[in-house]
């Protein structure tokens, strides 16, 4: 492009140069906040993700086909703990972590509840679950320990027992006989999510099978992947190495947890719908001084095309006005953001009732925006893309120009 | 109106590095009733001193005095009131509001007065009628031409009958024909209504029809003669 | 004063004029104003509207506006800490109270086992005759009857419930819970109905039963774990929580919603935060705009103000007359965006169906359906932000345009 047009198109922009730096500063301010909140949401929803996963459910799990939507005694995988051990060798990755799960009755002296009984691998279920590093009085399960349960807090309080008290548990084995036993509390958890405190209770997984008559079997085989864009790559591994899918199959926590990216989503839908607003109060703003800006300059274009310029050029001259201002707002809206966003990220950001959202959706009191190429760029983009397409309309009108009658304008 | 009295009047202009002097110790004396004009080039003066006399700009230094009342030393609102009252302008060109038709440019001023509807219908009609241009009363100023525009601009300039009327090169844009009535219009309301004209210009079909002459160069008076 | 008065039409015309002057200029900026109006009300409407939702759905699962029971029920919600079902006087009082629904509930930790499987539940006694205003139960069955007396010896259970236990309506029922005395009490029932949760999560575990024969079940005559009641408006349950404080028995514990479940409580009061946090941002993405339309149709009448003040016109009438010119832009803006935003809303009455997302939605405790609220607070917010900060935005440039300098202004190109 020659430079003489360059100069001609920024100086144009100057003309009126307080007009010129309010559409910029509506390009920067909507840039600051878009880069921002996205940067905050991208953040929250990763961590949300990754919290809600880590604290049971894991990124995989094998399971029996039927048992998702019908968590039964009888639909078990046999073998588990080996099976576990080969997938472990296999994949390389120690995350990994076997489990089978019953109702029982817990009774203590005074009281008796209803409980989720799991069998966990004390050796592993760490690495994958962050309960066992929610006790928070005691100490988690011994790996090969037989007589020992850890419970939650609310089912501590409601049973009335506390570390070294006895519990005798009462539930249906796999072959329908009674499944039985007294146990020691050697530890209690408090997750902060109620539902979980009062009813999960979980032992070693060798002394759960021989309790429910499982021999060697057991309900579910727990992976948490390392960061969650492996989980596709690790999904196509493993279905690989399954053979029989009546048997046993592997499901991911888009499968297990539906909630959770449904959730995001919708959260997404709403967030982009308000982002679309204010990209579209831009576009309005570019096409309002990108028109004034034409129509006062009709005797000067006028005069051009009476020398012989043809609609097209003028056209693209105040496409490439636009495209400067546009590029203004960008780079200094990418910059503030940027910054803003940096500092919040480094100090931290919270509101008021804040608090209570973020134990439902497993996220932390105060949010650290997160900044990424993407989540720096998307924003600035789109509201971008916006604004030229808002000054098509006054570029286009240009064509219309008739030399005499334009020199004649006022 | 009392008389206007400029004495020792200085104003000087900056415009990028140079200074330029508009009023170099200007002394004038205007009776009720005059038909001045003060003539002379661009930059003499003329119309720095008709801003001076209207209350539109105030000297650097200097007196301006009517009556009793310290012209220079007025604030801004009280100029304004002043211009309300009793000062008519016409100016070379942009008199008029575009937005407003003929009549309601002159009922403009009256209505800012506070002059009741009926009233201030009946004195437009009447002025526009004096001046000629009777029924294009509604015509907005973009459909009327450069001189029907400067003949709205003296109707309403006089009809609220102001003790001095100042125009600024009102023939400046007009042709002959349009320039001589416009002039003549001027000619028979300070005869027939007593108003007091000061005309800045330098077009001599204007000047032929001063009573007194003031000719202005360089900021000074250099001379001032009746006709 | 008269004079004023033929100020403000004069005023009132030019300013009506101008505005028209440049009808495109005018005519975009109205409809940035109103864009913004609309997306200020409608997504407004429809957060509150969420919002309303999950807070009906929350507080119809507590259940109730205000709870009173035995102040160590909280920890130990176990049949040791009962409460006397209201006696007499009590009674009188809850009868007196303006929104008259109140009812009664017993609740423990109990287990169910069907011929297959067993499972924890809660055991829920209710008085069937209050029951619908308190929880709306009736309106859940799908299947079967609801209890026809506080003796009825049937349960109720939900439908995920039935499949879980692989039994269904008609079948019986084992229950086994404690009485206060540490022993265990069972009993057969007959599942007589069976209800669809609102939203799929822990309501599945609820299992109903009738009062009277639950406190015969657990040896607790006269005795309940709860009372609960049901105000008008669940914003505005002070006066009756006060009332109850003060005059129920001593020595029980009473709650109000907001009390019982802190993230309804927290929901509740971030919505007004959001929502003005919400009007805010687009009306500043707005007001660059605002002042930009303004700054240039001043700019285009510098010389017209310059005669206008040689006309002599004071600068405050000049200030005032483009306040008004500004102020009428946005009045129109604000007609056109409340008129979209109604327009908009008013067809979505009967639900906008998301039950794409519908578990997402339980998990924050909203159903599949959104229902738009609009209301007058809201509705007042956004216009009188609009407005207030419209007209404060604009009052920059027009004071600068009443301070121009007459002889400049009127020399100008």
């Amino acid at each position: 492009m020659k430079s003489v047009v360059l100069r001609m198109a920024w100086r144009n922009l100057w003309r009126h140069g307080r007009r010129t730096w309010l559409t910029v500063g509506a390009m920067i301010f909507s840039n600051s906040l878009l880069v921002f909140s996205i940067s905050l949401q991208f953040g929250s929803y990763d961590m949300m993700i990754d919290n809600s996963l880590q604290t049971f459910s894991g990124h995989i799990q094998l399971q029996h086909p039927a048992y998702l939507d019908q968590p039964k005694m009888r639909y078990t995988l046999a073998d588990i703990a080996d099976n576990a051990q080969q997938l472990r060798d296999e994949l390389g990755l120690e995350t990994i972590s076997a489990r089978a799960s019953g109702f029982a009755l817990a009774s203590s002296n005074e009281r008796s509840h209803g409980i989720q009984l799991l069998g966990v691998d004390a050796d592993h279920e760490p690495l994958v679950s962050t309960f066992p590093g929610l006790v928070n009085e005691g100490r988690y399960l011994q790996s090969g320990a037989r007589e020992e349960i850890v419970i939650g807090s609310i089912l501590a309080r409601n049973l009335r027992v506390g570390i070294g008290d006895e519990l005798s548990f009462l539930g249906s084995g796999l072959d329908d006989s009674f499944a039985a036993g007294v146990v020691t509390v050697v530890g209690i958890f408090e997750s902060g999510i109620a539902d979980l405190d009062r009813i999960m209770a979980q032992v070693n997984l060798g002394y759960f099978q021989d309790s429910f008559a499982m021999q060697q079997a057991g309900h579910s085989i727990a992976i948490r992947a390392a960061h969650i864009d492996d989980v596709e790559q690790l999904m196509a591994r493993i279905s690989a190495g399954l053979d029989d899918p009546t048997r046993v199959v592997a499901r991911d926590w888009n499968e297990l947890q539906p909630g959770l990216r449904q959730a995001i989503q919708a959260d997404m839908t709403s967030a982009w719908f308000m982002y679309i607003v204010l990209i579209v109060l831009v576009a309005f703003s570019v096409l309002n001084t990108q028109l004034m800006s034409v129509l006062e300059r009709t005797r000067e274009f006028g005069t051009m095309m009476a020398l012989g310029l043809k609609p097209v050029r003028l056209a693209r001259l105040v496409m490439l006005e636009t495209g400067m201002m546009t590029a203004l707002g960008l780079l200094l809206g990418i910059a503030l953001g940027g910054l803003i966003t940096a500092y919040l990220g480094v100090v931290g950001f919270s509101y008021p009732g804040m608090a209570e959202m973020a134990v439902k959706f497993n996220l932390p009191e105060r949010m650290y925006p997160v900044i990424s190429p993407l989540s720096l760029i998307l924003g600035p983009a789109i509201v971008a893309l916006g604004s030229l397409l808002a000054a098509i309309y006054p570029a286009l009108r240009l064509n219309l120009l008739q030399p005499i009658e334009a020199m004649r304008a006022v | 109106m009392s008389a206007i009295h400029c004495h020792q009047l200085c104003k000087t202009f900056h415009q990028g590095d140079e200074i330029i002097t508009g009023l170099d110790h200007v002394d004038i004396t205007i009776e009720t009733g005059e038909f001045v004009c003060l003539s002379g080039p661009s930059g003499s003066g003329k119309t720095t001193l008709l801003n001076a006399i209207g209350g539109l700009d105030t000297p650097d230094s200097g007196e301006i005095r009517m009556g009793d009342l310290r012209i220079d030393q007025l604030e801004r609102g009280a100029l304004a009131d002043m211009r309300l009252h009793h000062i008519g302008f016409v100016f070379q060109a942009y008199n008029l509001i575009p937005v407003l038709s003929a009549r309601e440019n002159v009922e403009f001023v009256m209505q800012v007065q506070g002059v009741a509807a009926a009233e201030r219908a009946r004195k437009a009609r009447a002025i526009l009628t004096e001046v000629g241009l009777e029924g294009l009363e509604d015509r907005r100023p973009a459909q009327l031409s450069g001189g029907q525009q400067q003949r709205v601009a003296v109707a309403r300039a006089i009809v609220s009958q102001p003790d001095l009327v100042l125009a600024d090169e009102p023939t400046a844009n007009l042709d002959s024909v349009a320039a001589s009535h416009l002039m003549g219009l001027f000619a028979s309301l300070n005869e027939n209504h007593g108003i007091t004209f000061v005309i800045a210009t330098h077009d001599k079909r204007v000047m032929a029809y001063a009573r007194r002459l003031v000719k202005m160069q360089d900021g000074k008076i250099i001379s001032d003669e009746a006709q | 004063m008269a004079a004023h008065k033929l100020h403000f039409s004069v005023l009132l015309t030019l300013s009506w004029r101008n505005l028209w002057r440049n009808h495109r200029r005018t005519g975009i900026m109205l409809g940035a104003i109103a864009v913004g109006v609309w997306a200020m009300i409608f997504m407004t409407a429809l957060m509150r509207g969420m919002v309303d939702d999950m807070l009906s759905q929350g507080i119809r699962n507590l259940p109730g506006h205000i709870q009173i029971q035995h102040p160590d029920f909280l920890d130990d919600p176990s049949v040791a800490n009962s409460i006397a079902v209201p006696g007499a006087e009590f009674e009188a009082l809850l009868q007196r109270l303006e929104s008259k629904r109140w009812t009664t509930r017993i609740r423990v930790p109990a287990v169910i086992a069907s011929e297959r499987e067993t499972r924890g539940i809660n055991l829920i006694g209710i008085e069937p005759a209050a029951e619908d205003d308190v929880s709306g139960l009736p309106a859940l069955l799908s299947e079967g009857r609801f209890f026809e007396s506080p003796l009825d010896g049937g349960v109720i259970i939900c439908a995920k419930l039935a499949e879980r236990l692989e039994t269904r309506l008609g079948k019986r029922v084992v229950v086994m819970s404690q009485d206060p005395d540490n022993n265990i009490r069972e009993r057969g029932f007959r599942i007589v109905g069976i209800y669809r949760a609102r939203l799929p999560g822990l309501e599945e575990f609820n299992v109903y039963a009738a009062r009277d024969t639950m406190q015969r079940l657990l040896r607790i005559e006269g005795r309940v774990s709860q009372i609960i009641v049901v105000g008008e408006d669940y914003r505005e349950i002070e006066p009756l929580y006060r009332q109850l404080r003060q005059q129920a028995p001593p020595g029980l514990q009473v709650r109000a919603w907001y009390e019982i479940d802190t993230y309804l409580a927290a929901m509740f009061n971030m919505m007004d935060g959001f929502v003005l946090v919400w009007v805010i941002i687009i009306f500043l993405a707005l007001s660059f705009g605002l002042v930009n339309t303004l700054v240039m149709a001043i700019f285009e009448r510098v010389r017209e103000i310059g005669l206008i003040q040689a006309l002599g016109m004071r600068p405050a009438l000049i200030l005032y007359q483009i306040l008004m010119e500004s102020t009428l832009l946005l009045l129109i803006g604000l007609g056109l965006g409340n008129g979209l935003a109604l327009a908009t809303i008013i067809p979505l009455q009967d639900g906008l169906d998301i039950s794409v997302v519908a578990e997402g939605m339980a998990m924050m405790g909203a159903s599949s359906m959104l229902y738009p609220k609009l209301t007058a607070s809201d509705l007042l917010l956004a216009n009188s932000v609009v407005i207030l900060l419209g007209v404060l935005t604009s009052i920059l440039p027009a004071w600068r345009a009443a301070k121009l300098d007459p002889v400049r202004a009127l020399n100008s190109t």
